[in-house]
């Protein structure tokens, strides 16, 4: 058996480890950035007023002045204990943890943002992959006009037709409620609950299909039909044991509503991928080795999606996770649309109400999120690119030149 | 003629006229070449296309003024407080005194849209300078100056990296009230400072690597001199196509926060929306759609235009999908 040091690339663990401290540092001068921001902005004075207001009226031999407060280097100092510690401070509007309020947010807006950048992904590649393959001129130009439409679209303005004509006027699916208050009156179900029931269901389902099609590898004639009827039965047999339980029609009320959110989302961000994938895709048709898989007698979908599409995806991969954050603020907006109870919503009644504190940690959050999405970005490179490597490496060994 | 080489016939004029006249001979000669670069844009239509959009707008922009002062009466088409008293009731849809209609308050919904091009040309414009300034002067500093500055400097670059503009404006910049200026310059500061100093510095780092950099630098070129004559030139086309990107998304982000804010002294096109959409809620539905389309149709060519431009720019200025 191989040694496992002698399968990982000399150089490789040592770029990780510069990667993982570069990813601290900044980390770091992120937050004082934060703080120093946060700090920056005017601090809620009426609450300062009622307090001293009241203690006017108290009687002024009980007057005492506003403690005064810490210096801002205990502040952070403080502060930057907590974040390492899990604990985020106190809601100055709420009155509650803040680690608490996310947590009971969070999975709301996963499961309207997951899906929706997901399926707004795939179908952008989907959708450039064949426009560039037809080589019609017509078709790209209407392509990119129409993509650019669609990422230029005020996403408040589209949610609100959305809202208006398919939502109300149409009535073909509820907007505005997360969920049907009826229906979840009886069952003594949260929301959360359920939503990570949905998220074990998927996780769950996608292992074993993973698992599947690694076991049918080998079955070369097969494969392609053993796919399918797998699959099939797969998504069968994931939905089976809601069928019976008092989770089922709650579930189903939940994804009912989110459907027009989730439209929503994807119809703003699918534009984008779409002309990278095209401009990506009509650079990777250029290459020598697809006349090589032409000539090799495949079928054209295949040279199409097993040798062009997978090299062309790599630098849409990259572009999508750099603009995640836009993509996680278009959602946020969306939720405070729908009035989908999620981090969207705590974030703008925050800012509506001055509560710093939820300002930091959200943004915080965020930040974090960026930066692993980053991480993950360029081990993903990594893995796949080797010219990445070799730039890293400090001293590559060509064989035969030395 | 190259760059930087005197006319001949003004080489021996002394004096005040001398000088005037080798400036201003420069100047055009750089206008020239200019010219012919940009002329590359009208070879691909959707260039062709974002040109005449972004046209119209400024147009658009410029004619407000005009129309207030000469056509239009103040009274009747104010933007903020125009009433048009002989209609009977307002909202009133297009007719030929208000070509788009008028809103619930009776303002003229054309007059709206065109004052409030100024705020997404103003946001636009500056956010693309700034932007573009500040990642040069880090891009560069950072590519030429390797070692300590480099490092410094491009984990400033790290940390802006995670805070991208959309989540700054949107969070602080609807606490704080801000012109479009003000929006312009935030934008700007944290595009630069993060993403696009990063670009500015590995395509630094690709030119310093050509020979005619160490050609000049051999021939006793100074630094200034060497980045103003042999890297500014070739980064120009990144930073062009980036500006435009700027204009899109602070534009767009623009809207956003005047939408997203209550009570605003800045007026644009996501303030329109939003007045709109506080009344369909109180019941005026049918009657209102012709307010509501045109500042979000406005948004959509504004942002897609200076897009469209990026993207064709894109494809000119790189080599690989220009050979084709």
């Amino acid at each position: 058996m191989p040694n496992l040091s002698s399968r990982i690339p000399q150089g490789t663990l040592r770029f990780i480890g510069r990667r993982l401290l570069r990813a601290l540092v900044s980390l770091i001068l992120f937050q004082v950035i934060l703080f120093s921001l946060i700090q920056a902005l005017p601090q809620d004075l009426v609450e300062l007023e009622i307090a001293v207001g009241s203690q006017f009226e108290a009687g002024m031999e009980e007057f005492q002045a506003p403690e005064p407060e810490e210096p801002l280097r205990k502040q952070f100092a403080s502060w930057m204990r907590g974040f390492y510690g899990g604990d985020l401070g106190e809601s100055k509007e709420l009155k509650e943890p803040i680690g608490d309020i996310l947590a009971s947010r969070l999975p709301r807006s996963l499961l309207l943002l997951l899906p929706g950048t997901v399926a707004g992904f795939l179908f952008g590649i989907w959708l450039g992959k064949r426009v560039a393959w037809q080589k019609r001129s017509w078709l790209e130009f209407a392509a990119t006009l129409g993509g650019t439409a669609f990422y230029t679209t005020f996403p408040p303005w589209l949610a609100f037709v959305m809202f208006q004509v398919i939502g109300l006027s149409l009535g073909w699916f509820p907007v505005g409620k997360t969920i049907d208050p009826v229906k979840w009156f009886r069952e003594d179900i949260t929301i959360n609950e359920v939503i990570l029931k949905i998220f074990l269901t998927i996780g769950v389902a996608g292992l074993v299909y993973l698992l599947f099609t690694w076991l049918t590898r080998n079955q070369v004639r097969l494969r392609s039909r053993l796919q399918t009827i797998g699959g099939v039965g797969i998504i069968i047999l994931a939905i089976l044991p809601w069928i019976p339980s008092a989770y089922g029609p709650l579930a189903i009320d939940l994804l009912h509503h989110l459907v027009i959110p989730l439209m929503t989302l994807i119809l703003l961000t699918f534009g984008e991928t779409m002309l990278i994938m095209r401009a990506t895709m009509v650079e990777a048709m250029e290459a020598d080795y697809v006349p090589t898989a032409r000539a090799k007698g495949l079928r054209d979908s295949q040279v199409r999606d097993r040798h062009v599409a997978r090299v062309a995806i790599l630098p849409v991969l990259a572009r999508f996770i750099l603009h995640l954050p836009i993509v996680i603020i278009g959602s946020f907006i969306l939720e405070r649309i729908f009035s989908w109870e999620g981090m969207g919503k705590i974030l703008f009644d925050a800012v509506k109400v001055n509560d710093l504190p939820i300002l930091m940690a959200v943004l915080s959050v965020l930040g974090v999120t960026i930066l692993l999405s980053h991480i993950l970005l360029d081990l993903l490179n990594l893995w796949l690119d080797p010219r990445q490597r070799v730039s890293e490496v400090a001293e590559v060994v060509i064989p035969g030149e030395r | 003629m190259q760059e930087g080489m005197i006319d001949p016939r003004y080489r021996y004029e002394l004096g005040w006229r001398g000088f005037f006249l080798m400036h201003l001979h420069r100047f055009l000669q750089r206008l020239r070449r200019w010219g012919g670069q940009s002329r590359l844009i009208l070879q691909s239509p959707i260039g062709i296309i974002g040109l005449v959009i972004i046209i119209f707008f400024i147009l658009l922009g410029l004619a407000h003024p005009l129309l207030m002062s000469t056509v239009w009466d103040r009274a009747t088409y104010d933007p903020f407080i125009g009433f048009d008293a002989t209609i009977e009731s307002h909202p009133s849809m297009p007719s030929r005194t208000h070509l788009l209609g008028t809103d619930y308050q009776g303002r003229d919904v054309l007059s709206q849209l065109a004052f409030a091009t100024r705020t997404s040309f103003a946001v636009g414009i500056a956010a693309a300078l700034i932007g573009s300034i500040v990642a040069t002067f880090v891009g560069i500093a950072a590519a030429y100056y390797e070692g300590m500055v480099d490092t410094v400097l491009m984990t400033i670059a790290d940390a802006f990296l995670l805070l991208p503009p959309p989540v700054v404006l949107l969070t602080v910049g609807l606490i704080i009230e801000l012109n479009g200026l003000q929006v312009g310059l935030i934008y700007g500061i944290f595009a630069g400072l993060g993403s696009l100093a990063i670009m500015v510095k590995s395509q630094t780092l690709a030119i310093k690597t050509k020979q005619y950099i160490e050609a000049g630098r051999i021939a006793g070129g100074k630094t200034w001199r060497i980045i103003r004559v042999h890297i500014l030139p070739n980064l120009l086309p990144l930073l062009v196509v980036n500006m435009m990107f700027i204009v899109t998304g602070s534009v767009m982000i623009e809207a956003l926060m005047s939408y997203a804010s209550m009570g605003l002294t800045r007026f644009s096109w996501g303030y329109m929306i939003l007045l709109v959409q506080d009344t369909f809620r109180e019941g005026k539905l049918s009657l209102q759609w012709h307010v509501l389309i045109p500042p979000a149709i406005a948004i959509m060519l504004f942002c897609g235009a200076f897009y469209l431009v990026g993207h064709a720019l894109d494809e000119l200025v790189n080599p690989r999908l220009r050979q084709k």
